[in-house]
This record gives C-alpha cells, structure tokens and sequence, in this order.
C-alpha cells in the first residue's frame, strides 16, 4: 500500500536524522530523563507529604501531555520551514501521493519515534527513583492517541499557515504557554474547555493516573466527547491546510522562503 | 501519428512586486505541444517566465488563465493524477538531502512516491552503476562534488518512472567535463523514451540534445521551432562580410538603425543577420553609398547560441519599432 510505504519512508529518514545529529538526540534524552527525575524526586522534598504523590502523578501527565502536544502541533510546521530553507519542498510536492500525506506520514514517524523515547524514559526514571505511577497503559495510550489525532488537526492548521508565511517562531512561542496553559487547567475548572483541542483527553488520562480510573469508569459521553473532538480537529485541520496550499500555489509562494 | 504527451494551453501567469506593488506579467499566453519521446529546449533570458511555465506544468503554480493537459489529465484539474506521470528536477543539487547519502535520498524519495524499498532495490543498484555514483553510495550528499550531486538528483527524477522529466537548468554551474557527462546521461535517458523538458541557458545542451525548441520573451512565446530549422533559417540570412576599408560614422548609425543584428570586429569584419533575403540590396546600397570596398562575402556558420542571440535582439528591435 502505497501510504504504507510512505510511512516507512518517512519514519526511516525521522530515524536516520535522529543519528546523523546524534548529540542533539542524545541532549533531548538527557533533558528529558533528568526532567522525569527531578520531578519524581522533587516534589517529594518540595511539597506537602501527604499530597506529594497526587502532584508526581499530576505533573508527570501533565508534563508529557505538554511535550507531546508541543512537538506534535509544531512538527507539521517546522517540517515545512526546514524543507523550504534546504530546497527540498517543491520536490516534495511532485509526490503523486500529495504532501498532506508526507507530512502526516512524517509526523507519525517523528510521534512514534519520540513516543518510544519518552515511555521509555518514564519507565528508567521511575526505576530510578522506585516511584511507580499507575500507568494503564492500554487505556492511557487509546486515550493519548486518540488525542493526539486531534493536535495533529490543529498541527495541520499550523502547516498551512507555515506553508504561506513561512516564518512562524514567533508564533510558535506564544502557542508554548497557550498549549501549557491548556495541559494544566482541569476541565471541572473551566468546562467550556472540552471544545478546544486535547483538553478532554488531558483531564481523562489525568483521571487515569491519578484517580486510578478504567475504562469502565468512563461513560459513553466521556468517549464520544473525545472522538468527536479529535475527528473534527482532524479534518478541520487539514481542510485548512489544503486551502492554505492552494492559495500558496496560487500566488506562486511555495518555493519562496 | 506521433502522440501529443503534453499540451500547454495558453497559460498565464501575473504577480505583483512586493516592494513597488507593480503589476508584472511572467507568462503572457504560453502554449505549445511536446510529443511522446521528445526531448524539448525551453529557452529565453533570465526573467522570461521559463521557471514560472516549468512550475506550471508541474502544477506547482496555478496559472491565472489556461491549462496544462499531461496525458489526458487536466493539471489544474486533477493535479496528483497528473503527477502520476511527471518527475522534475528543480533546483539541481537543492533538491535532495544533504545530511543523507546518495543511497538513502534514492531510497527516500522512491518511498514518497509509495515504491517500497525492496521494490526499487533492483533499480537503485542500476541507477547508482550507470550514474557512477556506485563507489559513493554510502557519501553524505553534503561531501559529493557538485556534478555528483546533479547526476543524483537525476537519478532520483529517473527513479519515479514517470514519462515526463523537467529539468530546469540541468548543467548550471559544472565544469566542462561533468556537463558534459550529465549531457549524455541526458541523451540516454531520452533514448530510453522518456519526455524530457530542459529549460536552460546552455546553448550546447540545446543543441545537442533538443530537437526542438520554445523560446520565451517577456512571457511569451516568440520561436517553437526544431532546432534544425532554426539554425538553418539563421544560417541561411547571416553573412560575414571582409571590408577593404574602415566604415564612417554615418554609415555606422545607419547600420544600426536598420540592421540591429549586427557586429563589426576590427572595424573591417561585418557580420551582420538580414531579417528579409531582399535586405542585401538595401546593405550594398549603404556600403556603396560612401564607397565601402566588400573584399568577400561568406555565408556564415552559426551556432544555437548566436540564433538564440539573434532571436531575442530582433524581439527587441521589433518591441522599439512598435514603441517608435
């Protein structure tokens, strides 16, 4: 299948790219471990005793849940600026295969890739500290999933505004504290917060991991609410993208950088 | 009856400056025809709307008005349908990735077309033997010569099986010796079949490889010609004249005037290209006029590059005459 080798393809380069800038990859791990460390250890000394292990746990998920978000909403979009800067672009969009499945194929392979680091970082670092937390993870990792098809939507929004402006940092470090503003606000907080993007999934799998919730736990609403959500992120997303693409072709934008 | 792969439907294509906001049209009604198996020149000066066709063939760029038909397909229609059947080398060496090696490039952009590696495995081992890249495979694209690097982006463009490859400026910047190569992998893959779009500047490669031409200016077509009948048609109306003496000023002016496309070397060796066979009367006319002695007259050999000259600086004189 044609969009499975696309898939292959992409998450192959994601993966070579990983080693040839191997002291970039391997500084990311660092950071990451000791960033799992610290708070698995820290929050012991620094917080109150009797609550320290509902604030690891509360962290910890909102802390993934923050990095996980941020490298998928801005991959799509940094992709599009990288291969604008090498030249790579214009070749990219000769693919029969169109380049809204490029950069979704790539974008799995860089989530997968990271995704892999991250648990498995979250597992040395709980080793490390002997501090378990109640991951589930059949139904943390549904929930993040389907969670994440919705960020790749709002990723996708992202792209199409990359794909015109091509400069978007500046943006992009605005969307870092709207994105942690999200990840930590509880939706019993602000209800109204179940329409934008990732919300719901964030509160589930905090009730996952700190409530030690299952999945029968949650009710058919709880399901559906965040489906929908992620679906309609999803396609919003890459309707916008394409009309983005489209207004790019028309005033001649996509090779320019 | 040959079979007409692409048609180009005249296309146009303006844009506004972003600094003066001034309104430029790029392409001004393009059109023309490329028959299956041909390899055809698409030439003009810098900022004669080649890159804006070549992009619009590849649907990179919506045209305002027209259509671009490959095989059937509408571009502006259905533009990855139509993709189907094209590959393009845009930017020469820009075009792959550098932190990548030559073989993982192949790799990659055989799988962004949906080929699986083991699939294109066979074929990749080809490309490297016949583009002598074999020995470099395992290179970072970074750390190839540039010739190198041109003959791997063709090489990638060859791995799409498309029956259409654009290339747009194929041999800009190689030495002598590695153009010279590209050239003939460019003739291969022609004998191969495959339809070939080559805009460029290097007259050479026209001349060796295009059996035909399109020359835009200012956007718009002003010769769709075989290259043969072009050099002909130029050879035919261009003269090298050895003159005893030096010609006045006067005579200088007139010349000019009347005759744009011409040049003195040493002040007694006059070429000179007649628009009209009837032209050589009203020259002697002018050289009798002041008594020029015409020591010979020979017909000249020309080069494509000096009918591409030729072609361009009588657009222009046509462009001051209609102004005038």
């Amino acid at each position: 299948m044609p969009f499975i080798q696309l898939i292959k393809a992409n998450t192959r380069m994601e993966f070579i790219e990983m080693k040839r800038y191997l002291p970039n990859t391997l500084s990311m791990i660092g950071t990451i471990y000791i960033i799992f460390l610290g708070m698995l250890l820290g929050i012991n000394i620094i917080g109150d005793p009797a609550q320290a292990e509902a604030n690891i746990q509360h962290v910890i998920v909102n802390y993934i849940f923050w990095y996980l978000t941020l490298v998928t909403l801005t991959n799509i979009g940094f992709t599009i600026t990288m291969e604008a800067t090498r030249g790579t672009l214009e070749q990219l969009y000769m693919s029969p295969l169109g380049m809204w499945k490029i950069l979704l194929s790539r974008l799995i392979g860089y989530i997968a890739l990271h995704g892999v680091i991250v648990v498995g970082l979250l597992y040395l670092s709980m080793a490390t500290a002997n501090q378990w937390l109640y991951l589930k993870p059949d139904l943390t990792l549904t929930i993040l999933l389907i969670t994440l098809v919705g960020i790749v939507g709002v990723g996708f929004m992202i792209a199409g505004a990359s794909v015109i402006f091509k400069q978007i940092q500046a943006f992009m470090q605005i969307l870092q504290f709207i994105l942690a503003a999200l990840a930590f606000v509880p939706l019993s907080v602000a209800p109204f917060l179940i329409l934008a993007p990732f919300v719901k999934g964030v509160d589930m799998i905090r009730h996952v991991m700190i409530q030690g919730y299952s999945w029968t736990d949650f009710t058919a609403m709880d399901y559906t609410a965040l489906i929908v959500n992620s679906v309609v992120y999803l396609f919003i997303g890459i309707f916008f993208y394409l009309k983005c693409e489209k207004i790019a072709m028309s005033k001649g934008l996509l090779g320019n950088y | 009856m040959e079979e007409i792969l692409i048609e180009v439907k005249g296309l146009k294509k303006g844009y506004k400056k972003r600094k003066t906001k001034e309104w430029v049209q790029a392409v001004d009604g393009v059109e023309f025809t490329v028959k299956r198996g041909e390899i055809l020149g698409l030439l003009g000066p810098n900022g004669a709307g080649k890159t804006t066709t070549i992009k619009m063939i590849c649907g990179l760029i919506v045209p305002d008005e027209g259509e671009v038909v490959i095989n059937g397909i509408t571009m502006q229609k259905n533009r990855l349908k139509g993709l189907e059947h094209i590959s393009a080398v845009l930017e020469g060496n820009r075009n792959l990735y550098w932190r990548l090696t030559a073989r993982e490039n192949l790799e990659y952009f055989a799988g962004n077309r949906g080929k699986s590696r083991k699939e294109k495995m066979g074929e990749i081992e080809e490309l490297l033997k016949e583009f002598k890249l074999k020995q470099k495979e395992n290179e970072l694209v970074s750390n190839l010569s540039r010739g190198m690097q041109q003959k791997l982006a063709l090489a990638v463009a060859l791995l799409a099986d498309s029956d259409v490859i654009l290339l747009d400026e194929p041999t800009l910047g190689l030495d002598i010796e590695t153009g010279y190569e590209v050239r003939q992998l460019l003739k291969k893959i022609s004998e191969a079949g495959k339809t070939i779009i080559i805009s460029t500047h290097d007259m050479p490669v026209v001349q060796d490889l295009c059996e035909r031409t399109v020359i835009i200016n200012n956007g718009k077509v002003i010769a769709d010609e075989k290259v043969e009948e072009l050099m002909n048609l130029f050879e035919t109306s261009a003269y090298v004249l050895t003159l005893g003496n030096e010609l006045t000023e006067q005579q200088q002016k007139e010349l000019d005037a009347k005759f744009p496309m011409n040049e003195l070397l040493d002040g007694t060796k006059l070429t000179i290209t007649l628009e009209q066979d009837n032209d050589i009367y009203d020259l002697m006319d002018l050289l009798k006029k002041e008594n020029t002695i015409i020591e010979k007259i020979d017909r000249t050999t020309i080069n494509f590059e000096e009918v591409f000259m030729n072609l361009i600086q009588e657009e222009k004189s046509h462009a001051i005459h209609s102004i005038n």
